[in-house]
């Protein structure tokens, strides 16, 4: 079998708490992912990545840092990698979604912390998950909700963050403010690997993140037909590894899973019958291995079509505009493209009420769950207008607040199941 | 994929590389298997294993010495009919 507890070791990774969560995942994979009848047969990557999480993609990380690359490991969908990769970095995600890693961050954060917040911090200061251990890694924290900007001054303690300050209003001063943040994130990044961002470097940058996001742009297309020829719950599988894999592989992978699910449209092959509820889901980011909600959703015989979440439609929709020669240009193009994403953390946030009703109509969607990650009280609140505009739409919401654990599953089954009885399909 | 017999059978290897391999090669011969990570009651390291159907290990076996590829075992485990949510 494949031993990385060598490479575990050197990266001073505690290797018998670790191994704990080495023993539940291949279940909870199996109970999630393998139940499922009738995947396509793309998913193979995926499923073999997530086999090898901690095993694969680290030592390719372990490696670049060998070679004398750098790491960049990020948080949000705000922190622009086209600027890493640009300078021959690497960018890494590094949201931590299992209740695995919360205890750890409870040990520093107050327990009414979001858990997604407690479970980054607990991964990096429990040492159990070895994307939080690379040597000299840069940690990119950001400013978009206030649990994240006191949990990076704590971290910071432990390992140095660098914080991109994330506008909270979309006024053309602030699309000018991010574009200050991100020529100053370009001299970071300069100064950490020495090299020197050119216009055709960041060029190069912005057409690998554009074609990933393309790719997952694509599957996600696919999701629109009726029947749905992937289930929710591997469409989310996908969109979470594209934060971690190398972005020219996770194109090259997506690429070659749409064009197996535009051949399965075509032949009007699907996961689920025609006539399946079909689902949207918003809310908070749902990080790997969380892949709770759309579990319940899918065996109680629904289907997820689109999630409007930051692991989903805001990581890839919107392109960066690719024809600009200077690094003003770029820069500017890159800023205009990332203050297009639509986070709870900006006032007003109408963007992403309209993005839902979009998304509705194109995905041909019966409700809406609007899940939010427990003391999450951005997307809590929001969710009040979410419910607003579903009602001038007629279309059905259920409001969620979950968090990691296992305690609400069947509560939560029970709630789903009655809404989609409700949906009356 | 989903037990059909008491039995599920996972083919274990000494690399990912391998796994890999045998995947390629049973996918172009039409034969089943499913990517998945190795079960504990497996092997206490983790990584890559595959699923196979016990209708299938003789072909598979035939395709494991033609192509030279290495595994480290084929374990027999009782199937879960009834797969149960757990977090991680």
């Amino acid at each position: 079998m494949a031993d990385y507890r060598q490479m575990w070791s050197d990266l001073n990774m505690d290797l018998e708490k670790h191994d704990l969560l080495c023993e539940v995942l291949p279940e909870a994979f199996g109970g999630v992912y393998l139940s499922q009848e009738n995947r396509p047969q793309g998913m193979d990557f995926y499923d073999f990545v997530v086999s090898e999480i901690h095993g694969v993609r680290p030592s390719e990380l372990v490696e670049h840092r060998k070679n004398g690359g750098k790491v960049f490991g990020t948080f949000c969908v705000y922190v622009p990698d086209e600027v890493v990769f640009a300078a021959g970095a690497i960018a890494t995600g590094l949201c931590g979604g299992s209740q695995f890693w919360v205890p750890g961050g409870e040990k520093v954060l107050p327990a009414n912390t979001c858990p997604l917040i407690k479970a980054s911090v607990g991964a990096r200061l429990d040492k159990t998950c070895p994307f939080f251990l690379i040597e000299d890694m840069v940690f990119v924290g950001e400013t978009t909700c206030d649990g994240k900007k006191k949990a990076w001054e704590i971290l910071n303690q432990d390992v140095p963050v660098y914080v991109l300050d994330i506008p909270q209003m979309k006024r053309e001063k602030d699309i000018a403010a991010f574009e200050q943040e991100i020529m100053d994130f370009i001299k970071k990044v300069e100064d950490v690997t020495g090299n020197k961002i050119t216009p055709e470097a960041l060029g190069e940058g912005i057409k690998l993140i554009n074609n990933k996001r393309k790719a997952l742009q694509r599957i996600n297309n696919t999701r629109k037909a009726s029947p749905v020829p992937i289930s929710g719950k591997d469409a989310l599988l996908v969109t979470q590894i594209a934060f971690y894999d190398d972005p020219a592989r996770c194109a090259q992978m997506g690429n070659k899973l749409a064009d197996e699910l535009e051949e399965r449209i075509a032949k009007q092959e699907g996961v689920f019958p025609a006539d399946a509820p079909r689902i949207l889901i918003t809310g908070t980011p749902m990080a790997i291995p969380n892949w709770k909600l759309h579990h319940i959703i899918e065996t109680a015989g629904a289907a997820v079509v689109v999630e409007e979440l930051c692991t989903g439609t805001r990581y890839f929709e919107n392109l960066v505009d690719e024809t600009q020669t200077t690094i003003e240009g770029q820069v500017r193009a890159l800023a205009e493209r990332y203050m297009k994403t639509n986070c709870a953390c900006f006032t007003p946030n109408p963007g992403r009420l309209d993005d839902i009703a979009r998304l509705v109509k194109q995905y041909n969607v019966d409700g809406v769950i609007d899940a939010n990650l427990q003391f999450c009280g951005l997307y809590s609140t929001e969710s009040y207008l979410v419910k607003q505009k579903m009602d001038e739409l007629g279309i059905p919401v259920l409001h969620i607040e979950t968090d990691y654990s296992e305690n609400d599953f069947e509560q939560l089954r029970t709630r789903v199941e009655a809404f989609l009885e409700m949906l009356g399909k | 994929m989903a037990a059909t017999s008491d039995y599920d059978w996972y083919i274990l290897f000494p690399n990912h590389h391998e796994g890999l391999r045998l995947n390629s090669e049973l996918k172009l011969r039409g034969i089943k298997n499913t990517i998945a990570p190795t079960p504990r009651a497996a092997s206490k390291s983790c990584g890559i294993s595959l699923i196979v159907l016990e209708e299938d290990l003789l072909v598979i076996d035939q395709v494991i010495e033609e192509k030279r590829i290495n595994i480290d075992k084929i374990v027999q485990l009782p199937a879960i009919k009834n797969w149960k949510f757990r977090g991680c």
